[in-house]
């Protein structure tokens, strides 16, 4: 089955995408469809690996897993569109980017709030000590 | 025998470190100068011993004595003579000893040294060390015996060394990754000698200064050449994937840049003496909490080889003890320790301190995306995963921001800077975010952030660097000597974010199936499938296809020879690429699937500038050797001009 679907999609070409049903709407040249296809696969977690994306993951799953991103490619499918139909089938866990919610919350936007945080922090320290300075009579000037 | 005799070694080293760790402390308490004239003899018995013990272990398997557990597991006497010795750290109880000899032989090298004048703080390092010691030595004994024995029934053949270990990747990325860990903990030492002393002088600070170069060099080095090792072996998420143990080296990697950075502001202005030694003890725990993390197995990674959950405790235990003391001392006595915060935020010191935090944020950032899935699953809140393109968005930002505060600091005065001074530096940014712009209009690839942020970070980098030079020209030599190590070491962070922008954004890539006579032309190059050979190596046997390789005026440059390996010890399969390079691109292929009888499924990959990334870790390298060296050779010659004032032992006086 899985080199099946592999010569399937490796022997994909122009004419035999006239034979697959255009559900998506979208119209990809071959290049776009390499692309796109490739970016897909980087960005998403193969489920039988220890820790590979699907691109370089040579686990029979992840062979699937492109063969069918390529298929709902060719079926003009938007990136988005094919994401979300893996991540109903095997979960959360299969993207690499975890999308923005309630738990991820810190996740996203920790990094920000420490940097402003450390930053007031030491411009607060630094003026505080000028200030002391000053109060003091020796001023670094 | 010999195992025996490296484990009594092991066991007095043990011993003795107990000793060390306590002895230099109460002298110093108690004022008994006969006491504290036994650290220089205990720091060399600690030192031989555990020394001589990983040369046991070293015997043992260059003799393949196979009653060894450890040589058991991870030799074999068909293995090469120089794997056997890198199989020494090749798997986690040898690579806890290694870790400690080199720990025994820096402190010892400190203790013995004439240049390190302040005793005390010396006597006070050295305990800390030898109490590390005690902690890993105890581990060891207790838990990771190196030297456990199979009688009476010892194998006649060892299991191999992994198959994927057998790579000159094994013979220099661990030992550079652990000699910078072993770094870190003799600043962290440094830094509880201080904090225990109640100052951070500049003395001290001199001293302190080679020792984070150093550390930051080998810390540099580990990443640079396990980052090239992933890159050459298929599987491993190319040249850096942000796997858990790949973010493992480099947390402390980032800390340790912080760290720099701030012991030069120290050494030199006398100045953010709390933050060194908050990043010390900080650089300190992150490289143990990467060990915990890498060796417990908790984290899901693809370079995970000496995982197991029951060592886990035990490092974790280690790294409570550890950092609660440290961290309930800093508490304590950091208020002792003062510096003046005389500058503005628009000045040298202060964007340093800048991009210190920029730096250590980012460490912290890498440190939660590590950790996020974990937390999840603790929480039971769900699965999830973090991976590259969570830490790129993260990441890249950070970086622009620390290489715009890189090129500026060389350019500002200390203390205070006028706005109109930093007039030439707009307009030097204003260039680079036009040479960005352009170059990303001229290679059609349209809006892309990730490219602006790139091109335009490494431009403004490289143009600073040469406003630089240009205002240095009147200085000679002398000058130009003097900033060289910082040159040099930020010119190798321009190359490599130059290597990393271009092989992220305009790689070239085919998946196809492929035999025989076949061809495929991928940015110009025609790669045309030769022919399958079988290859028979001494420890593998390989499916090789050979693979010629023509240029775009139909010049024949190469063949192009990925290999799929199977060891002969275990029948392990492994899929090495093959790769041709220079300087402007890699040709990269590599063979997966069988297809049918005579065709695989083959990838090629054309990989613009891709070298660029490790020469930039090597420039790095040099600059940071250059600024480790003469700044050991400095405190040679600031020492020669003192010694005539003070007597060379210390008298009871200094001692209370």
């Amino acid at each position: 089955m899985r080199t099946l679907i592999l010569i399937i999609l490796l022997s994909l070409s122009p004419s035999t995408m006239a034979a697959t049903p255009m559900t998506g709407g979208i119209t990809y040249t071959q290049d776009q469809i390499r692309d796109i296809g490739f970016e897909i696969s980087y960005e998403l977690r193969c489920p039988m690996s220890i820790n590979q994306n699907l691109f370089d993951s040579q686990a029979p799953i992840a062979n699937e897993l492109k063969a069918q991103i390529f298929l709902m490619l060719e079926q003009g499918e938007s990136k988005k569109a094919i994401i979300e139909f893996l991540v109903q089938r095997y979960g959360e866990k299969i993207k690499y980017q975890p999308s923005f919610s309630a738990t991820t919350a810190m996740l996203w936007l920790g990094p920000l709030f420490l940097l402003l945080t450390i930053i007031a922090i030491a411009a607060m320290l630094i003026r505080e000590q000028h200030k002391h300075q000053r109060t003091n009579g020796n001023s670094y000037e | 025998m010999i195992p025996e005799l490296g484990l009594i070694l092991l066991i007095i080293s043990t011993v003795s470190s107990l000793l060390l760790a306590v002895i230099p402390l109460v002298a110093l308490n108690t004022k008994n100068h006969y006491l504290f004239s036994y650290v220089k003899t205990l720091t060399g018995l600690m030192t031989f011993t555990i020394t001589a013990s990983i040369l046991c272990l070293l015997i043992s398997f260059i003799t393949d004595d196979f009653s060894v557990a450890y040589v058991a597991n991870h030799s074999n006497t068909q293995l090469a003579l120089l794997y056997k010795v890198a199989a020494v750290w090749g798997s986690h109880e040898g690579s806890m000893l290694f870790w400690v000899v080199a720990i025994a032989i820096w402190g010892c090298i400190i203790v013995f040294s004439s240049k390190y004048r302040d005793r005390l703080f010396v006597g006070r390092l050295i305990a800390i060390l030898a109490s590390v010691i005690a902690g890993f030595n105890l581990f060891m004994l207790f838990t990771s015996n190196p030297f456990a024995r199979l009688l009476p029934n010892f194998p006649i053949e060892g299991r191999d060394l992994n198959p994927i270990l057998q790579d000159i990747g094994l013979i220099f990325h661990p030992p550079l990754l652990f000699l910078g860990y072993v770094g870190l903990t003799v600043t962290f030492a440094a830094a509880i000698a201080a904090l225990l002393g109640g100052k951070l002088t500049r003395t001290h600070a001199s001293y302190l200064r080679p020792w984070v170069l150093l550390a930051w060099v080998f810390l540099t080095g580990g990443n640079a050449f396990g980052s090239w090792w992933a890159y050459n072996e298929l599987g491993w998420g190319g040249w850096w994937f942000w796997d858990p143990v790949e973010n493992a080296s480099f947390i402390p990697w980032l800390v340790a840049t912080a760290l720099l950075h701030s012991v030069v502001l120290s050494h030199r202005r006398d100045s953010f003496k709390v933050t060194t030694l908050l990043l010390c003890l900080l650089a300190f725990s992150l490289s143990l909490l990467g060990t915990f993390l890498v060796r417990s197995g908790i984290v899901q990674s693809v370079h995970a080889f000496a995982s197991d959950p029951t060592r886990g405790m035990s490092i974790l235990f280690l790294l409570g003890v550890f950092v609660c003391g440290a961290l309930t001392l800093f508490a304590l006595k950091a208020n002792q320790i003062k510096s003046e915060l005389n500058f503005t935020l628009v000045s040298r010191d202060g964007v340093i301190l800048l991009g210190n935090i920029v730096l250590v944020v980012a460490a912290i950032s890498v440190l939660l995306g590590t950790f996020y899935p974990l937390l999840f699953e603790l929480l039971d809140i769900g699965t999830l995963s973090v991976g590259a393109p969570y830490f790129n968005s993260i990441f890249i930002p950070l970086t622009f921001m620390a290489v715009l505060l890189m090129g500026a600091a060389p350019l500002i005065s200390w203390q205070r800077e006028k706005f109109s001074a930093l007039r030439p530096l707009i307009v030097l940014f204003i260039i680079s975010l036009a040479i960005a712009e352009a170059l990303s209009m001229l290679t059609g690839s349209g809006f892309n952030i990730w490219l602006l942020l790139g091109a335009t970070s490494a431009t403004w980098l490289l143009l600073c660097l040469g406003y630089l030079l240009f205002r240095l020209r009147h200085q000679g030599i002398e000058g130009l000597a003097k900033k060289s190590a910082m040159v040099i070491a930020h010119l190798g962070v321009a190359i490599s974010i130059i290597g990393a922008t271009s092989v992220s954004n305009f790689e070239q890539q085919e998946l196809l199936r492929m035999g025989p006579a076949q061809g495929k032309v991928v940015a110009g190059y025609t790669f045309v499938y030769e022919n399958t050979i079988n290859v028979d190596e001494k420890s593998y046997t390989a499916i090789q296809a050979n693979i010629r390789v023509t240029d775009a005026n139909d010049n024949f440059i190469g063949y192009i020879t990925p290999q799929r390996q199977t060891f002969k010890t275990n029948a392990m399969e492994v899929s090495k690429a093959g790769i041709m390079r220079n300087i402007f691109r890699d040709l990269y292929v590599s063979s997966g699937l069988q297809l049918s009888d005579t065709e695989y499924l083959i990838r090629i990959s054309y990989k613009p500038l891709a070298c660029w990334i490790w020469l930039g870790g090597l420039l790095m390298m040099l600059g940071g050797t250059i600024a480790a060296l003469s700044g050991i050779y400095r405190l040679r010659v600031h020492q020669t001009v003192t010694s005539n004032s003070k007597p060379l032992n210390i008298t009871m006086g200094e001692l209370a």
